[in-house]
């Protein structure tokens, strides 16, 4: 029994020293090019902090509204933008790299999954944050114009029209990578067809007889009122 | 001249050859007063400018009704104005159908082209619904340019303290502080253009943009004050008009004047930066007191409107405001929305509003339209305002508030100046921020 139990002990001693002989050294490899690559990604931060300007981004991102949008207190410039990209491509380089250290099946197929869905994943990301800015835009244009037509429910209208822009945008990120084509496929078809089930009801009942029903319900006076009494404006 | 001239237009401008008068006349659907202006304009031609030869130009955007009709048919007995010399010809009369976008501007370019074409040396444009207008008016607008020298000459007239509410509240005041010169009526619909203003507009590449609608009057008066033509004024009395179209979209027509004001700022920032303070313009015509159709104003639609405005734009307008201006409208939308009995937007807090609002157009481009159209609720609630300050008031005291406004724009122009170089930071992100006390203090203590 104890000559059992030691040659089941010894055994599991030899895998693991076996394993420890042929791993370690790749394991430590695998740390120090992370390592490496991970000091490399501080100094170049760190560089691109003092060095990288930018002025033609930072306008861009301002005018075009996407620095409010991402970071709303305003302060998203073009240096932290490049810093933290260079950053987090470094960290990426060298956690591949590390992987390729150990050069088996599991991991050389890892690499090649990571490498391959690294330019649909930004182009996701950039169709994500597209879409985001046209929601965001769109969603803005909506609230105004019905502020300005007195239509019941304006922020509503607006926050509806960011959720289904950004929906569509989802829709199509999600059809670039593959994931979860069908249900997207049919929660946006689903969508759609309410939608314009919907705007057929509205245009069929008469748009302008349910607005105005919907202004009566709140018995206040219509834009139009004060639009006769004020003739000539300019 | 990027748009040519229409084929029609331009058989009829060779048919006739050259002239020296050019009057327009833009028309959508104005059958019912557009035979009254053409006979106005013809009657001025024959009475004031016999030896000269004169076309009365109708540019047409497609009129359903019978405008068309009624300015080729519109006759006039010459017996009944005493002329003192007979005309050497009859005023050739025209109407064309514009071409492009739909608007006053792109009637006006039509009109200028063919003046071009015709080598006039001076053109006049005219509303198509005016009830007031008189031979005189023509001569009011062109002398100036024909004997004078001038290159622009700007109508000058007795309004109801309502009417006009753009000018008088945001157009007039900017323009004023802004350029340096008091040009009463910026917007006000009827010119008159020297040949070489003329050639000047026509030369332009940005007939595509607002100015081809509303933004058209403010873009002719700016561009003349701004690149230093000879300008004047001339006052014609009174002017009544048809009673506008109620469906006419007001925050569409205030996105396109105002818009075109604040994109001329940046096109023309070198000239105002320059320009403090603001002098007189020249006024021609005899003076003389009129009597004015009566505006009702409903000021608690306004004010609801105002309201409504600033419970739901927050999120636009502190993009555009800076963080003072915008609590103060906030304490003034708490005030108004309980119920308060007095509604007051103080000349000071408005003049603020639109200077911040010039400064967000040019640093968000790509927003600078809604942001534009967000005005609508603020402009509805100093139109509120205004009314109920003045309601008690004679036209001349009215005309008092207009120019203490209109000290307000010029006194602020540091604040403005300040923002347009320093952009500090909207109500959005300050509200965010931790505090910035050089900007804020500087800009206080240049106020």
């Amino acid at each position: 029994m104890v000559g059992t139990l030691q040659k089941v002990l010894e055994s599991m001693l030899d895998r693991l020293y076996k394993y420890v002989t042929i791993y370690l050294p790749s394991l430590l490899a695998a740390v120090i090019l992370f390592l490496g690559a991970y000091l490399m990604a501080v100094v170049a931060r760190w560089v691109l902090y003092r060095i990288f300007k930018g002025p033609a981004i930072d306008k861009f991102l301002r005018q075009s509204g996407l620095a409010f949008m991402i970071d709303p207190s305003g302060r998203l410039r073009a240096t932290r933008i490049v810093a933290e990209t260079v950053y987090w491509c470094f960290i990426l380089c060298g956690f591949l790299l590390g992987l390729s250290v150990f050069d088996t099946d599991i991991t050389t197929q890892i690499i090649q999954s990571l490498v391959f869905l690294m330019p649909k994943l930004v182009m996701a990301g950039l169709i994500l944050l597209g879409g985001a800015w046209l929601g965001h835009y769109l969603g803005r244009s909506m609230l105004v114009w019905a502020v300005n037509e007195s239509i019941p429910g304006a922020r509503r209208l607006s926050v509806l029209v960011r959720v289904v822009v950004m929906f569509v945008a989802v829709v199509v990120a999600a059809d670039q990578l593959d994931f979860a084509r069908s249900v997207f496929l049919a929660a946006f078809i689903i969508l759609v067809g309410g939608g314009v089930l919907t705007a057929s009801l509205a245009i069929g009942l008469n748009g302008a007889g349910l607005r105005r029903f919907l202004q009566g319900q709140n018995e206040q006076p219509t834009e139009d009122s004060h639009e006769r009494s004020l003739w000539n404006h300019l | 001249m990027a748009e040519p001239l229409p084929a029609d237009a331009r058989r009829a401008a060779e048919s006739i050859g050259k002239a020296d008068i050019v009057i327009g006349i833009p028309s959508y659907n104005n059958g019912r007063t557009i035979g009254h202006v053409v006979q106005a304009a013809n009657a001025g031609l024959s009475k004031y400018f016999p030896q000269l030869t004169g076309v009365v130009i109708n540019s047409d955007g497609g009129s359903t009704d019978n405008t068309r009709e009624a300015v080729l048919s519109a006759s006039l007995d010459e017996g009944h104005l005493m002329l003192l010399s007979t005309p050497i010809a009859p005023a050739h009369r025209l109407s064309v159908p514009y071409h492009g976008i739909p608007g006053k501007g792109s009637a006006f370019r039509l009109v200028f082209q063919m003046a071009a074409l015709l080598e006039a040396k001076a053109c006049a444009v005219v509303d198509s619904d005016l009830r007031s207008i008189t031979p005189e008016w023509i001569d009011l607008l062109l002398r100036p340019i024909l004997s004078a020298d001038f290159d622009f000459v700007a109508p000058y007239y007795h309004r109801h303290k309502y009417d006009g509410t753009i000018t008088n509240s945001i157009v007039y005041p900017l323009t004023r502080s802004l350029y340096g010169m008091r040009v009463r009526q910026p917007i006000g619909g009827e010119f008159g253009v020297s040949a070489r203003l003329v050639a000047r507009y026509l030369e332009r590449d940005d007939w595509e943009t607002d100015v081809a609608r509303y933004g058209i009057d403010i873009w002719m008066t700016t561009i003349a004050i701004a690149e230093g033509f000879r300008v004047c004024q001339s006052f014609l009395g009174a002017k009544l008009h048809d009673a506008k179209d109620p469906s006419s979209d007001l925050s569409a027509m205030l996105q396109q004047v105002v818009g075109s004001v604040f994109l001329l700022m940046n096109e023309y920032e070198a000239v105002w930066r320059e320009r403090n303070g603001s002098q007189p313009v020249a006024l021609y015509g005899f003076r003389y007191d009129v009597g004015l159709d009566p505006i009702d104003v409903n000021v608690e639609c306004m004010v609801n409107a105002f309201c409504r405005g600033c419970q739901d734009l927050g999120e636009v307008w502190s993009t555009a405001l800076q963080q003072e201006t915008y609590s103060q409208l906030q304490e003034l939308a708490s005030a108004a929305c309980a119920g308060a009995q007095e509604f007051r937007m103080e000349d000071d807090l408005w003049a603020r509003v639109i200077l911040d609002f010039a400064c967000a157009f040019k640093k968000h481009p790509l927003l600078s339209r809604q942001l534009v159209q967000s005005l609508t609720p603020l402009y509805l609630g100093r139109a509120a305002s205004f009314v109920q300050q003045t309601r008690s008031l004679g036209s001349v005291r009215v005309e008092e508030d207009i120019e203490k406004l209109c000290l307000t724009f010029e006194a602020l122009k540091p604040y403005l100046l300040n923002q347009w170089i320093n952009e500090p930071p909207p109500a959005m992100e300050a509200s965010r921020m931790p505090p910035v006390p050089e900007r804020a203090e500087q800009a206080k203590l240049e106020v």
